[in-house]
């Protein structure tokens, strides 16, 4: 086992809130990764900028006779974190205050008419798989500009801004065609999860080469246990991320970036082809098909059951199967192993990244009242009570001091500390050009049954990447690095 | 003055649901043949028009061409298999228990059959997916191939095979449709008179033959009305479809239906136009398709 | 009278083979309603264990679970309502549309015919965007009014095809004596044809119940600013979400079963009055 343990709890914690993103030197890759589109000029929309006001208690000058709105998609977080913690802390901000609360799975179904019908709620959690458009939403004027939450005085220290108390990967992520519309929320841990109680009881140790990897899937065939699965339905983008990583691990982040800026032939880069490859490998020699057929609950399910050892996920897992979590298992996360011996990125390198988007609408009803809500969220108090209903980090720094962290969320952190500057970068265009990503998130599967090759996988998502490009009504976004 | 009474009568019958419909039904439609027209993307306020364009990129569009060879799959197979089971379950229940005393009747316990059959139609598509996701579970702890393995069969991945996987949702649709049409189906026949079962069972005539000569030629007009309301329930396909297989129309596009790829430009790619042409362009087929339909089962009423 | 003898035998075979297939289809129907419920009482690992075991203990708390998240009981009761008065409304501007195209001759009848049978041929998905501001306009947004008058007109175009199918099928005779006798139309039409056309209007109600009673995607964008209005998709639909996300499958599976039972015991208990109404057709 390679964990050096000998970091206190504390210090972990601190790795995770407060150094995750920010001071180490992976901070600065990941502050690199801004949308350098339109230049980045701050906050240059009068029309959705609102004017910060002296009083630091109230700097948006909310006025607590407005209602409030919050929709708030219900999946993997569910919602009460919603409507028992942070619309509490508006009802006690603001006495008499009425808050509306709507929880759905269907955003844009819900949302996408209501905005346009000039309807629109105050505070939205955009995320799921009906998400909307943030650029389209964007380019109508829809978001309010947040530059003014993060330029506001903090909740808990009111000498200092909220931006300063957040991840920098957020103010990063937060740009949409070069400006401040959107607040992820989370932070999450991507590579490779398994079982750390059945490898320590085997006495395996984590590959960090192919070639152990390998070697390993042959041993646990053995005992009648996968080496690797993804959910072929509902969550082959697992799968997708996963090969994404590898090629940028293989390649550098470039070769991510350059999939994201659609530049030409990008898809077609040699680590990208190498990445497909050796995992279509591994389907074929350690995988079984019918996890083509099964979804996340169900390959999670039997990865607790000991009949799957890693599994291309995030860190949330870890809450998502708390449940059916039996005692002799424990979350912990593994990097992709060297592929060629020659990678980019050193072996242990991670993805770590921000989610779960958060928007007010500019055109609401109390524009106000949504940023002061973020605000709240932004708290220690907001960001620690999402931490302990949620077993999440948020992007709040220090706030999960002195929650009980389950084992998952340690391992992450070690891993993040180990990694340093090798980080991942996610890939953007998830978001940017969902057609592209859809139709990556198919052929995914088509390229791991082995019924394309990879060379095929690459040149039929080069074939949609550049109908994107020449596709005008499409939004064009771009990142520098 | 009857003329007037015949007029004001017909207007009166007409004028209530003749507005709901051009209200709620007609004027969202015609709002949706404009957007075909335009390159809409679902948010802007600004509605660029481009002319016949969308409808020259379908032509080149490989996921639209999929997707309508399979809606075509799906607008033959699911009418004849299930309006063929349909039929053949009527007929043993209404007419299956041979000649006794004063008429025909079904087979014993057809009560028992006719209310069980009907049960899949009272479940919501969102029901029936779940289920059926449990049902083809592609490991051995699916129900069938659970099923399966007890004989010694490899568990079969009904849905993640792309040769297989429409059968296995049209299966589903069939399951769920053949109830109703049982129901139908009966009806019709009870309303067939008895003395011709009767004259012809006399005459020494077989069940399969009162079947072909006498009930199937009757029931023209119902099997007609079935066929082609199964017809339009295939676009409700879309929503089994994207329980089950998933809302790309896995496994390689192989369960793509036009709805879904429809569904999927205006929501999920926000092409609002490009889909509404797609949607004005299905609505031509399936218009076709009823008209062609209608034509070659056309013939004179079988008079009672 | 010899070839009846022969024929005997055969008929036994043909009897016993029907009775192996009514009986196969009513297996396919049971053993999966059947194993939804018997979920219900199951654990996480033993839904996804072997499908043919039984639940190891009986478990009750998904149906509380179910209960609780799902609202089951409110939105069975909004569903209940709105489909109550759609088809309702559907059943009786349907007939009358129908019935007037059917059986009257007047400039213009097959064009609004065919007006209303061309419903039929767009994918309703398509029309929800627009559809979501002709209800906002009308000012019925978030209401089950609203939800009501649109299922009723969604509804109508099928409606309409079948029934002037099944008015056209009706004997002139009786409505022509009717007539004579000084009834005037909209008398004939409820009181003689009407009842005549009993067995078709129960099954377009059958229709229209189920077609109401699944409903999604309208209720989904015209009550979305309510959530006290939801009807019982919608309920599902959040349930069957939330067991992805929170794997709470038996959940899943007692919500299923808490909306099927209530549906079936309704057909059961009036499956002889739908049948014996298809089956005492008026035509003779």
């Amino acid at each position: 086992m390679t964990h050096p343990g000998d970091i206190t709890r504390r210090q972990l914690l601190r790795r995770i809130g407060i150094t995750a993103l920010a001071a180490g030197p992976g901070a600065g890759l990941l502050a690199a990764c801004a949308t350098a589109g339109t230049g980045g000029e701050p906050s240059a929309a009068p029309s959705t900028s609102l004017p910060a006001s002296a009083d630091p208690k109230n700097p948006f000058g909310v006025d607590a006779q407005k209602p409030l709105e919050v929709v708030i998609f219900s999946g993997g977080y569910g919602d009460a974190y919603a409507k028992d913690l942070h619309e509490e802390l508006y009802r006690k901000a603001f006495a008499g205050v009425t808050v509306k609360h709507t929880a759905t799975q269907e955003i844009g179904t819900q949302l996408r008419p209501r905005l346009i019908g000039g309807d629109a709620p105050d505070v939205i959690n955009n995320s799921g798989p009906k998400s909307m458009d943030l650029a389209a939403l964007a380019a109508e004027g829809h978001l309010a500009d947040l530059a003014s939450l993060f330029d506001a005085p903090s909740v808990d220290d009111p000498a200092k801004k909220v931006r300063d108390t957040i991840t920098p990967a957020v103010l990063e992520n937060a740009k949409v065609t070069g400006k401040d519309l959107v607040l992820n929320y989370t932070v999450s841990h991507r590579a490779l999860w398994y079982n750390a109680k059945l490898f320590a009881a085997k006495g395996w140790t984590l590959p960090a080469t192919w070639e152990e990897f390998t070697a390993l899937g042959e041993t646990a065939k053995k005992e009648g246990i996968l080496l690797f699965a993804y959910p072929g339905q509902k969550g082959p983008y697992y799968q997708f991320w996963n090969v994404l990583y590898t090629a940028a691990k293989i390649g550098g982040n470039q070769v991510i970036i350059d999939i994201d800026n659609l530049v030409d032939n990008a898809w077609n880069a040699e680590p990208m082809k190498r990445a497909v490859t050796v995992w279509a490998d591994i389907q074929a020699k350690y995988g079984d098909k019918a996890y083509f057929g099964l979804d996340h609950t169900q390959t999670q399910i039997k990865q607790l059951q000991n009949k799957v050892l890693f599994y291309p996920v995030g860190s949330w897992i870890e809450n998502e199967m708390a449940k059916d979590k039996p005692d002799d298992f424990e979350y912990a996360i593994a990097p992709i192993p060297e592929v060629t011996g020659s990678d980019r990125m050193p072996y242990g390198a991670i993805q770590v990244g921000v989610g779960e988007n958060f928007v007010v609408a500019a055109k609401g009803k109390n524009p106000q009242g949504g940023l002061e809500y973020l605000r709240l969220m932004l708290s220690k108090e907001g960001a620690r009570g999402f931490t302990e209903k949620t077993k999440n980090v948020t992007v709040v720094n220090g706030a999960a001091e002195g929650v009980d962290l389950p084992a998952g969320l340690m391992s992450a952190a070690r891993a993040q500390d180990r990694a340093g500057r090798n980080v991942i970068t996610e890939a953007r265009f998830e978001g940017w050009y969902k057609e592209l990503f859809d139709y990556g998130t198919e052929q995914i599967n088509v390229v791991m049954a082995g019924r394309i090759t990879p060379e095929e996988f690459c040149a039929n998502l080069q074939k949609k990447a550049d109908a994107v490009k020449k596709d005008d009504a499409v939004t064009k976004q771009t990142r520098s690095s | 003055m009857e003329r007037l009474r015949r007029y004001g009568f017909v207007a009166g019958f007409l004028a209530v649901p003749l507005v709901l419909y051009t209200v709620f039904v007609i004027s969202p439609y015609v709002q949706a043949f404009q957007l075909a027209l335009t390159s809409w993307n679902g948010y802007s306020s600004i509605v660029r028009y481009v002319g016949l364009d969308n409808f020259g990129r379908l032509f080149q569009d490989e996921v639209f061409w999929r997707a309508l060879r399979n809606h075509g799959i799906l607008l033959l197979v699911l009418p004849l298999v299930t309006i063929l089971i349909a039929l053949v379950f009527a007929f043993l229940l209404n007419l299956g228990g041979g000649t006794r005393g004063a008429g025909m009747k079904g087979v014993w316990g057809s009560n028992f059959y006719r209310t069980v059959f009907f049960f899949p139609q009272v479940l919501a598509v969102a029901v029936v997916g779940v289920l059926f996701q449990a049902v083809y579970r592609p490991d051995e702890d699916g129900v069938i191939n659970g099923v399966l393995a007890r004989f010694g069969v490899d568990p079969v991945g009904w849905l993640i095979e792309p040769d297989l996987a429409l059968w296995s949702i049209i299966a589903v649709m069939v399951w769920q449709a053949v109830g109703f049409y049982v129901v139908l189906f009966s009806a019709g026949m009870a309303a067939i008179p008895k003395d011709y079962f009767e004259a012809a069972a006399l005459d020494g005539a077989n069940r399969l033959r009162l079947f072909f000569s006498i009930t199937l030629p009757l029931l023209r007009d119902t099997v007609q009305v079935g066929w082609i309301y199964l017809g339009i329930a295939a676009f409700d396909g879309f929503a089994l479809i994207q329980v089950l297989a998933g809302d790309k129309g896995e496994p390689d596009g192989a369960t793509t239906i036009l709805p879904i790829t429809i569904y999927n430009t205006a929501f999920s790619y926000q092409k609002v136009g490009y889909a509404s042409a797609m949607g004005v362009a299905l609505f031509f087929l399936t218009v076709t398709f009823a008209v062609l339909t209608l034509r070659t089962t056309r013939r004179e009423r079988v008079e009672l | 009278m010899a070839p009846r003898e022969i024929e005997r035998p055969r008929f036994g075979v043909l009897n016993g083979l029907s009775h192996v297939a009514l009986a196969v289809w009513a297996l396919l129907i049971v053993a999966p309603l059947l194993w939804t419920f018997l979920a219900s009482f199951k654990s996480n690992a033993e839904i996804f264990g072997d499908p043919l075991q039984l639940p190891g203990a009986l478990r009750l708390d998904a149906w509380g679970r179910a209960w609780d998240t799902a609202h089951i009981g409110r939105y069975m009761l909004n569903t209940v309502i709105v489909v109550l008065f759609g088809t309702a409304g559907t059943m009786v501007f349907g007939s009358m549309a129908a019935y007037v195209l059917a059986r009257y001759r007047f400039p213009g009848s097959r064009l609004i015919y065919y007006y209303f049978v061309a419903g039929l041929a767009f994918p309703v998905f398509l029309a929800l965007g627009p559809l979501f501001f002709v209800v906002k306009q009308v000012g019925l947004l978030n209401s089950h009014v609203g939800l009501v008058l649109v299922y009723v007109a969604y509804s109508l175009p099928f409606t309409v095809f079948f029934l002037a199918a099944f008015f056209r099928t009706l004997p002139e005779a009786v409505a022509e004596a009717a007539q004579i006798d000084g009834a005037s139309h909209t008398r004939t039409f409820f009181q003689i044809m009407v009842p005549m056309a009993r067995p078709g209007l129960i099954s377009i109600t059958i229709f229209n119940v189920l077609g109401q009673w699944n409903q999604y995607l309208l209720p989904l964008v015209l009550l979305a600013g309510d959530p006290d209005k939801w009807v019982l998709t919608q309920g599902i639909a959040r349930i069957s979400t939330l067991a992805g996300y929170e794997a709470d499958w038996p959940g899943l599976f007692a919500a299923l079963s808490i909306t099927i039972l209530p549906v079936m015991i309704v057909y059961i208990i009036f499956q002889r009055q739908i049948q014996s109404g298809l089956g005492s057709g008026a035509l003779k």
